[in-house]
């Protein structure tokens, strides 16, 4: 239950498997079943998913009752809401479970209780942050200018098996483009590349 | 001397869980029960349940295989079948559908339009059935195997049939061309019939009892749903039927060779599953429309 969060601090931090055990000591683990809603828009929350199995989904629902993929928090990813968790606002956003899924709860409070302990882990909850801009920046990109075959061929990059555990919809609402679209570049990549 | 196969399990068809939407399965194995059964990988058994009528069609859609073998046998209901390789069909009761994945294929199944705006009764097999590393990637086939065409052997005294789907039953060789040795019968059974089957001691076995009871080897009793697992000791096996039963038999020859699977891929390292997921993303399967 805890092994793959303490793997995860351990590839990222020079620690021991005690400190990784004792820092790690307090996390508890949740299940949900498939179709659970973990955070509807309104809701409050002040912790982080670390995912150990499964896969969630973070997305909004417009006006019309079209549903936005912002982003999917399969295994060794972690998953949070930062205008609750961090601003203490409202969520706009929902999380769900895309499978049945166990997640690590990772209170905000986590990494301040533990800088004893790891002195480091401050350092790389800014790195972690950063990464996220930085994963952000170039997703925005992407949406602005890429075609649909390079925003799909940069997302089986980033997520190489979802392909198998998604339906196309929901990869055609993540890659901000209509199912047809996605179908047509899949087909297309099948005539350059099936012998 | 010939001995009698021992039985080392009978087996209860374990919770039963949703393929696509059109496909209600009781996974025997591997998930179900931890049994050896190499050269045989999956068996999910749609033991029979009623489909309500409906305009929608039932299944699963677009996915790909690599690496194995799925073997479709129909005993209720109907499904249709198309594949990126131009193949398609429908598989009625008593029919058989042998595919080979093996370097890849998209395909997807579906319950037939007619069947699905009548509803009724519904109840199939699925194997997977491994390749040896020297096949994973040789190009796909299919082969459709329907009732009327299959190799069948009469029992005496009007006793029933053994339908062979693959191997060889007294004499008679099985329809399906396979590339390690196998046995797979369905064998239909008068209430009262007597017969006996024989397989080499070290192939993996086991019966699924389809329809009806029977005894097998003079002791042990089996029900409808429940699959007989055979040890590795003995040659022959036994079966009087103690209704009118159907019984799938299945038996192979071991391949004995790494394993390594995701998802709907079955290969011999990691890395080659790795591969198998870049070629699906890239196009390498060809294509099939939704």
């Amino acid at each position: 239950m805890l092994e793959k969060f303490q793997a995860y601090l351990k590839e990222r931090l020079s620690i021991t498997d005690e400190q990784a055990q004792e820092a790690t000591s307090c996390l508890k683990s949740k299940s949900f079943k498939k179709g659970t809603i973990l955070l509807s828009p309104g809701d409050l929350r002040s912790e982080n998913y670390f995912i150990n199995d499964g896969l969630l989904r973070y997305f909004s629902i417009d006006e019309k009752g079209k549903e936005h993929i912002l982003q999917f928090a399969p295994e060794n990813w972690m998953i949070s809401d930062r205008n609750s968790s961090v601003f203490n606002e409202p969520s706009v956003f929902f999380i769900d479970a895309i499978e049945n899924t166990e997640v690590l709860i990772v209170p905000n409070h986590f990494f301040a209780d533990i800088q004893k302990l790891l002195p480091h882990i401050l350092e790389l909850n800014i790195l972690m942050l950063h990464n996220s801009i930085r994963f952000m920046q170039k997703r925005i990109n992407m949406l602005l200018s890429a075609t649909a075959e390079e925003r799909y061929l940069d997302f089986i990059k980033l997520y190489p098996n979802l392909t198998l555990r998604v339906p196309q919809w929901m990869i055609a609402s993540y890659l901000g483009i209509t199912p047809e679209s996605l179908s047509r570049v899949r087909k297309d990549l099948a005539k350059k590349h099936f012998k | 001397m010939p001995t009698l196969k021992k039985v080392a399990a009978i087996l209860n068809p374990p919770a039963p869980h949703m393929v696509g939407d059109g496909f209600r399965v009781h996974n025997f194995f591997p998930s179900g029960h931890k049994i050896k059964m190499d050269p045989f990988y999956l068996l999910d058994y749609n033991a029979k349940i009623e489909f309500s009528p409906t305009n929608k069609l039932r299944g699963v859609g677009v996915h790909p295989h690599r690496g194995f073998e799925t073997v479709t046998i129909a005993y209720h209901g109907a499904v249709a079948h198309h594949d990126s390789a131009g193949n398609s069909g429908v598989i009625y009761p008593g029919d058989v559908q042998w595919m080979t994945a093996a370097s890849g294929i998209l395909h997807k199944e579906y319950h037939e339009e007619e069947f699905s705006k009548k509803g009724g009764l519904f109840q199939m097999v699925q194997l997977w059935v491994n390749l040896p590393a020297k096949d994973k990637m040789s190009t796909p086939k299919y082969q459709a195997l329907p009732n009327e065409g299959m190799s069948k052997y009469n029992l005496p005294n009007g006793n029933g049939v053994v339908e062979i789907i693959a191997g060889e039953y007294n004499g008679t060789k099985g329809s399906a061309s396979t590339f390690t040795p196998i046995e797979l019968y369905n064998l239909k059974l008068q209430a009262g019939a007597k017969v006996s089957l024989n397989t080499p001691a070290n192939y993996n076995t086991a019966m699924i009892v389809i329809e009806g009871a029977i005894i097998v080897n003079g002791t042990e009793k089996a029900s409808v749903n429940q699959m007989v697992h055979f040890a590795h000791e003995g040659t022959d096996i036994a079966i009087e039927a103690s209704e009118n039963s159907v019984v799938l038999f299945l038996s192979g020859e071991p391949i004995n060779e790494p394993i390594a699977q995701y998802g709907p891929f079955l290969m011999n390292k990691p890395e080659e599953l790795q591969q198998a997921i870049e070629d699906y993303n890239t196009g390498k399967f060809g294509y099939l429309e939704e």
